[in-house]
Formats: C-alpha cells, sequence, structure tokens
C-alpha cells in the first residue's frame, strides 16, 4: 500500500508540473481515433493543420487501435482520470457512451460552455438522429458517416455476360447474378459481406423498415428488448446466405472488414460494404468496379426504405481535471472539423459522406456527385430514402458485444450446426439477456 | 548450518529482496487482488456505478453454458497443444542425438522457433493457411480438401493447435535433448550387448529415464496451452468463428476489454488464477519428488 502511495504521490506531483509548465505553453488537447489507412492519415492532418492555424491550443490525434480496442484504452484512461479530450465511437459503440452520461459533455453543451453557435440541424437529419437526443441537442458530433452500399466488379459482370451497368437491386437479383457469376466461373467467389451484423441485421432493418427492439429501436429508455427474431424477415435473409454459401455463390470471408480484401483482388465479384471504403478501393482496385443501392426483398411492404447510419462520431469527455480553457478548445477544434472546407475534404479524399448539410450542398453544388456517381449512391440511400419509422438508427447498450452474438450465431448456421431460425432466435434471447445487464448498471448512475 | 553469518547487517538481506518483491507486489498481487475485487462486483464500463455481488458473477459464469464449453474447449486444446509439441519434439531429440557431424547446426534451426514472438508466429501460420492468399491453403485445395478456417470451426481449432504447439516444439527439444545426454550410455551400450533393438531399448530405457523430463514439460506445455497462447489466437481466429477457439484465457480478454464486462472477465480471472495455482502446486509436489530416481 506504502507502494501504492508512493506511486500515486509522484504520478500527482509530475501532473502537477506539466500543469504549472502550460502556463505559457499552448493548452494540449488529445484526440484519439479508431481509423487506420486513408482516413487516419488525413484525420491526423487536419490536426496538424489546426495547429498550424492558431498557436493557443495544441491538438494531438493519435491512433490507439481499432474502434473495440481504443475504446477499451480510453475507458481504462478516463477510470484513471485521464480520459482524453476527445475520442471517436463507431456507431455500435454509441448505446454505452450515451449510457455514461456523467462520463461525457454533450457536444451542444461544449459549444455553448464556449460560447460558440452550434445548431444541431446544421447535421445531416440521418446523423442527427442517431446521435441527438428528442429535446434536438446532439450528444455527439457526427463525423465520418457512412452507410452500407453494394460494390460489384463491372469486368466480372460483363465476363458472366451480365449488364454492367444493371447491377442487381433486390436480393433475389443478387443471387441470380452470384449463380451467373459462378457458372460461367466469372470469378471464384459470386458475392461475399463485411460487417455482418451492421449490413445483415441493422442495414437491413433500415432498408425494409422493420425494427430492431422495442422503446423506439431502444432510443426511449434503457428497458428496450429485442424483438428482431418476431420478423420472419431476418430469418429468411440468414437462409437466403446460408443457401447461397451452399451452393458456393456466397463465401462467407469473416466479421468486420476482413471481406473487403476478397472484393479488392478480384476474387469476390460482389460485396456489401460500407460506403467509406470507396476510397480505397479507387486508389487499390485494378479493375473497373460500381456501386449500387443496398438490395432488399421486393416483396416487403413499402420496401426500399432508407438505409441509415454507420461510421463513428466524436464524443466530448468529462473528467475531474478539465478546465474551461480545454474545454473551449475542443469546441474550437471540433467547430474546425465541422467546417465546410474540412468536410468536403473529407468526403472527397476518403469516400465517408458529408456530416453536415452545408458541405452536402456544397458538393452538390460543385458538381462532384454529377461527377462521380459512385460517390452519389451512398448519400442517395441514405439523405434521400423513404424515410420510416426504424430508418433513423437504433441505440441499445452492449451493442459491440450484441453483434459479436449475431455473427456468432449466424456462423453457426452457415457451418450447418443450427437453422436460420435458430441463429436470429439465440442471438435476440443472447442480446436481451445482455440489455438486462446493461440495464441494471447504466440506469444507477 | 550457520548459514546466517554471512549477513551482519540485519536490514541487508531485507534491502537485497525489496526489488524482487516490489515487482512481484506491483505486478502480481495488486493487480490480483483488484480482479478479486473486481470479480465480487457488478459494474459498468466507465466505473460509475459499483454493486457488490457477492459471488453472483461466478454463479452466473457456473450456470452458462457458453463459459462449461469454453471449459472443456480449452482442455481439448491444451491436450492436443501438449501432446503435438511434445511427441515431436522427442522425435526431434532423439534424432538430434544420434547426428554427428553439423549437430549444432541442426539443434539451432530446431531451437529457433523458439525466439519468435506469438504473435509473429500467428501471422506465419495466418498467412501460409489462410483460403485468399495462402500457400498450405492453395495446396489444400489441389488436393480436394475442403479448407477454410474462416467458417470452419475445426479447421480454425486444427490450426491454431499447430500454430501454438510449433512454437513449444523448440522450448520441449532442449529439455529432451538434454535428458537424453544424461542418460548413462553404460545402460545403452549393455542393452545392445544384450541384443535389445532400438525400439526396445526406447520403450524399457530411454523412455522410463526421461520420464521425470516428460512430466515436467506435460505440466509447462499445459501451462503455456492454458494462459501463453493469447497472442497467438488473437492473431489467428480471434477466437472464431462462433467461439470454436475461444479458450478460457482469450474469454477473459473478450468479456473484458471487447465487452467491457468487467465483473465477469474478473471472476474468469480469478478462476484462472487458482487453475494456475493448482497446476503450479502439482509440479512441485511430483515433480520435485520424482527428480532424484
Amino acid at each position: 500500500m506504502k507502494f501504492a502511495m508512493k506511486f500515486a504521490a509522484l504520478a500527482v506531483g509530475s501532473a502537477l508540473s506539466v500543469s504549472a509548465l502550460a502556463q505559457n505553453k499552448p493548452i494540449e488537447i488529445q484526440m484519439w481515433m479508431g481509423l487506420t489507412g486513408l482516413g487516419g492519415e488525413t484525420l491526423t492532418k487536419y490536426g496538424e493543420e489546426f495547429n498550424k492555424m492558431q498557436s493557443e491550443y495544441k491538438v494531438t490525434v493519435s491512433f490507439k487501435g481499432q474502434y473495440p480496442e481504443q475504446r477499451a484504452a480510453a475507458v481504462a484512461a478516463f477510470r484513471a482520470g485521464n480520459p482524453p479530450h476527445i475520442m471517436q465511437m463507431f456507431d455500435a459503440g454509441s448505446g454505452d457512451m450515451m449510457g455514461a452520461k456523467s462520463a461525457i459533455v454533450p457536444v451542444s453543451d461544449v459549444f455553448k460552455r464556449a460560447g460558440m453557435q452550434f445548431n444541431a440541424a446544421d447535421f445531416i437529419a440521418p446523423a442527427r438522429g442517431y446521435y441527438g437526443t428528442k429535446d434536438g441537442s446532439l450528444l455527439s458530433m457526427p463525423f465520418n458517416v457512412s452507410t452500407a452500399v453494394l460494390f460489384y466488379n463491372k469486368d466480372a459482370f460483363k465476363k458472366a455476360g451480365l449488364d454492367a451497368n444493371k447491377p442487381p437491386a433486390t436480393w433475389p437479383e443478387l443471387a441470380a447474378a452470384a449463380k451467373k457469376i459462378r457458372s460461367t466461373n466469372a470469378a471464384n467467389c459470386g458475392f461475399t459481406t463485411t460487417w455482418l451484423a451492421w449490413i445483415q441485421l441493422e442495414q437491413f432493418g433500415a432498408r425494409h423498415n422493420i425494427g430492431l427492439g422495442t422503446q423506439s429501436n431502444g432510443r426511449a429508455g434503457l428497458n428496450a428488448e429485442l424483438n428482431f427474431a418476431s420478423n420472419p424477415a431476418f430469418v429468411k435473409q440468414v437462409q437466403t446466405i446460408v443457401d447461397m454459401q451452399k451452393e458456393k455463390t456466397f463465401d462467407y470471408k469473416g466479421r468486420s472488414n476482413d471481406a473487403s480484401a476478397a472484393f479488392q483482388n478480384g476474387e469476390c465479384a460482389m460485396i456489401t460494404q460500407s460506403s467509406g471504403a470507396m476510397g480505397g478501393y479507387v486508389r487499390d482496385a485494378k479493375f473497373d468496379w460500381g456501386v449500387a443501392p443496398l438490395p432488399y426483398w421486393p416483396d416487403a411492404k413499402g420496401a426500399p426504405y432508407a438505409t441509415t447510419v454507420g461510421g463513428a462520431s466524436l464524443w466530448v469527455f468529462n473528467a475531474p481535471n478539465r478546465s474551461a480553457a480545454e474545454f473551449k478548445g475542443v469546441a474550437k477544434f471540433l467547430d474546425y472539423l465541422r467546417s465546410v472546407p474540412v468536410m468536403t475534404d473529407w468526403a472527397k479524399t476518403t469516400g465517408f459522406l458529408p456530416a453536415t448539410n452545408a458541405a452536402f450542398k456544397y458538393l452538390t453544388d460543385e458538381g462532384f456527385y454529377a461527377q462521380n456517381p459512385r460517390a452519389a449512391v451512398a448519400i442517395g440511400t441514405l439523405a434521400n430514402g423513404k424515410q420510416g419509422e426504424h430508418t433513423g438508427g437504433y441505440r441499445f447498450g452492449r451493442w459491440t458485444e450484441i453483434r459479436d452474438f449475431y455473427h456468432e450465431e449466424v456462423e453457426k448456421a452457415l457451418q450447418g450446426k443450427q437453422t436460420a431460425k435458430e441463429a436470429v432466435e439465440n442471438a435476440q434471447k443472447r442480446g436481451n439477456a445482455a440489455l438486462r445487464q446493461f440495464e441494471k448498471t447504466a440506469s444507477t448512475n | 548450518m550457520d548459514r546466517r553469518v554471512i549477513f551482519n547487517n540485519k536490514f541487508l538481506p531485507y534491502l537485497l529482496l525489496a526489488p524482487q518483491l516490489a515487482v512481484t507486489i506491483v505486478f502480481f498481487f495488486w493487480p490480483a487482488g483488484q480482479a478479486i475485487q473486481m470479480s465480487v462486483m457488478e459494474q459498468d464500463a466507465f466505473g460509475l456505478s459499483k454493486t457488490f455481488v457477492g459471488l453472483a458473477n461466478f454463479k452466473e459464469l457456473f450456470n452458462d453454458p457458453e463459459y462449461l464449453k469454453t471449459f472443456w474447449r480449452t482442455i481439448i486444446f491444451s491436450g492436443a497443444v501438449a501432446l503435438s509439441a511434445l511427441v515431436p519434439a522427442l522425435l526431434f531429440a532423439l534424432m538430434a542425438e544420434r547426428v554427428v557431424r553439423g549437430a549444432m547446426f541442426y539443434r539451432t534451426i530446431l531451437v529457433l522457433p523458439y525466439a519468435i514472438a506469438p504473435a509473429v508466429a500467428g501471422v506465419l501460420w495466418l498467412f501460409m493457411f489462410s483460403p485468399s492468399v495462402g500457400i498450405v491453403a492453395y495446396w489444400l485445395k489441389k488436393l480436394g480438401i475442403d479448407w477454410n478456417p474462416k467458417l470452419d470451426g475445426e479447421d480454425a481449432m486444427i490450426l491454431v493447435i499447430m500454430a501454438a504447439a510449433w512454437k513449444q516444439i523448440s522450448y520441449n527439444f532442449l529439455f529432451f535433448l538434454a535428458g537424453l545426454q544424461s542418460i548413462p550410455k553404460a545402460l545403452l551400450e549393455a542393452a545392445s550387448i544384450d541384443g535389445a533393438g532400438e525400439w526396445h531399448k526406447f520403450r524399457t530405457i530411454i523412455f522410463p529415464l526421461l520420464s521425470p523430463v516428460t512430466f515436467f514439460l506435460l505440466v509447462v506445455n499445459i501451462v503455456y496451452a492454458f494462459f501463453d497462447t493469447f497472442g497467438i489466437i488473437d492473431a489467428v481466429t480471434s477466437g472464431g468463428p462462433a467461439k470454436a477457439t475461444e479458450v478460457l484465457v482469450y474469454k477473459v480478454y473478450y468479456d473484458g476489454v471487447v465487452a467491457l464486462n468487467l465483473g465477469t472477465s474478473s471472476a474468469q480471472s480469478v478462476i484462472l488464477m487458482a487453475i494456475v495455482i493448482l497446476l503450479t502446486a502439482v509440479q512441485f509436489r511430483y515433480v520435485e519428488r520424482k527428480v532424484h530416481y
């Protein structure tokens, strides 16, 4: 114990001396991100540019591992009393962040405290619905916004005798195209998917306007229960993939972004993927490819609806030792990130969607979408698609884990160890158990 | 008898012990104490609310069929790793001992994998066996074997067992070689004069005399498979597909770091701690005694 005290004394001492030094130095603002590759490089560049523009604050953007690892690191830092000022958190972690009310400061408040103007309505409607509260303020600032789309290899389509300018719009069409591609051997794999739960559960739900759970998909209360298994559409979708896997027109290539390489190297002719992957394909894919909206079931009532928001948003952490000046610096940097030049540059470089209406308008007026029809597809299905009760996103605690339940159960179905119905039901059952635990720990703080 | 004479100063022995004790306290007792404390609490990820729940986390674990499955999976995994690391190592040691010319060369080559970091070893195997780009996967496909560790749980399990065992073969090899060299040559020569064949000699002389080494290695290998294979599993399969390669230590990581479910994760580490204490006790009790044959 003595050692612990000494250790703590040493830590406090050095922290004090650092803050004493900071009187003349610029105020440090730490931002942690979970992006690699092109996205990570670009975001780091914005931090450096901001530092050059002014001398009051010094922003450091650092990579702390992919989203789940970075989240764990931030949580550990918070528990130790020194979280980063800003953290980028992927969509699935939003519910957890919202459950930890005293750990965060809503971005709307951050701007208010800094005396700066902030209007939630400046952000595109789908993102506003996803990251906002009922009273219209924003909890986190949407930054890298994406949605699910279908990428397809035009060369493979031509080789298979398919119309390269008419990508499959529905799931039956996609299955038929995959079959054709395999029977003509135009590619070794017809269709694969990244982000299994995000695309086949969450985005699929929005596309058909089917809810995932009660309490407005978890947004109205912590007592929300998942009920997606009661809708046969989710079972049908899993069954479709299982059947396609059996006849080798679909190949399962692993969780998260694992399958992406199989499209990029030409092995798979079609992939459902985040629109944020576009920048990488522009740079690295050595064949002609196109983008199409996420397929839907034509027999579903009213389909297709809009897809929903994915990607990540920026959260501001609260900590006992945070000064008003630091929060002001945070607001200034966030203000820089949401500015039209940064947002448009971000969208053009990475393929993510512009998070603000102004940036979207700028890009449209400039003719960017007219010249880049591939980039227009995602914003089309997200912002201009038909909105319904269940297209505005969901908010459940421990969703990262619940997604993995879904992954595991569907993997078991793909292995032939259980039926599609069992897979969806088990995922829901395990998900609800996690939600009940979350409700217990989250509602008491 | 009168060893105390060496230290005239009363405090010197404690002073000399202090660095080691400090390391043990900071890196073992402190975190272990925290794990025990957290295993009886239920809390949210940020530590904003903490409630004492007694042994509820443990109860929940043992009522969870998934956890019990993980237990069995770990036993199978450890057994397979130990076996596939011990048998080839013994074989190599037997062969290396016979080599007269270039013995050092062969020995160095055989020991080399031990110097490779677990994650690197994992990535090596991952690449060789990756269904899309791996060379071995390509050969398997040529042979008509449907190989997909991304989807097939058994394929994935075989892959992590091979990767984990491969690294440990070198370590076992060293011990077996040393064990073989300490067997009195006179015994083997006497057996040869009596007309014993190679197999007979191995069965009746070499293997029994190697048994203390083998037992020691068995325990060490099981401990290795239980606790040190995290890096390999994380790099090769991340515990998937569908938990097919999730062993106890990986589940601790997943539940604690990815799912941020700290109570359950801590309870699992406490259970693992009990297992490692038990294994060490077994080793000390039996190996130490048997070593004096």
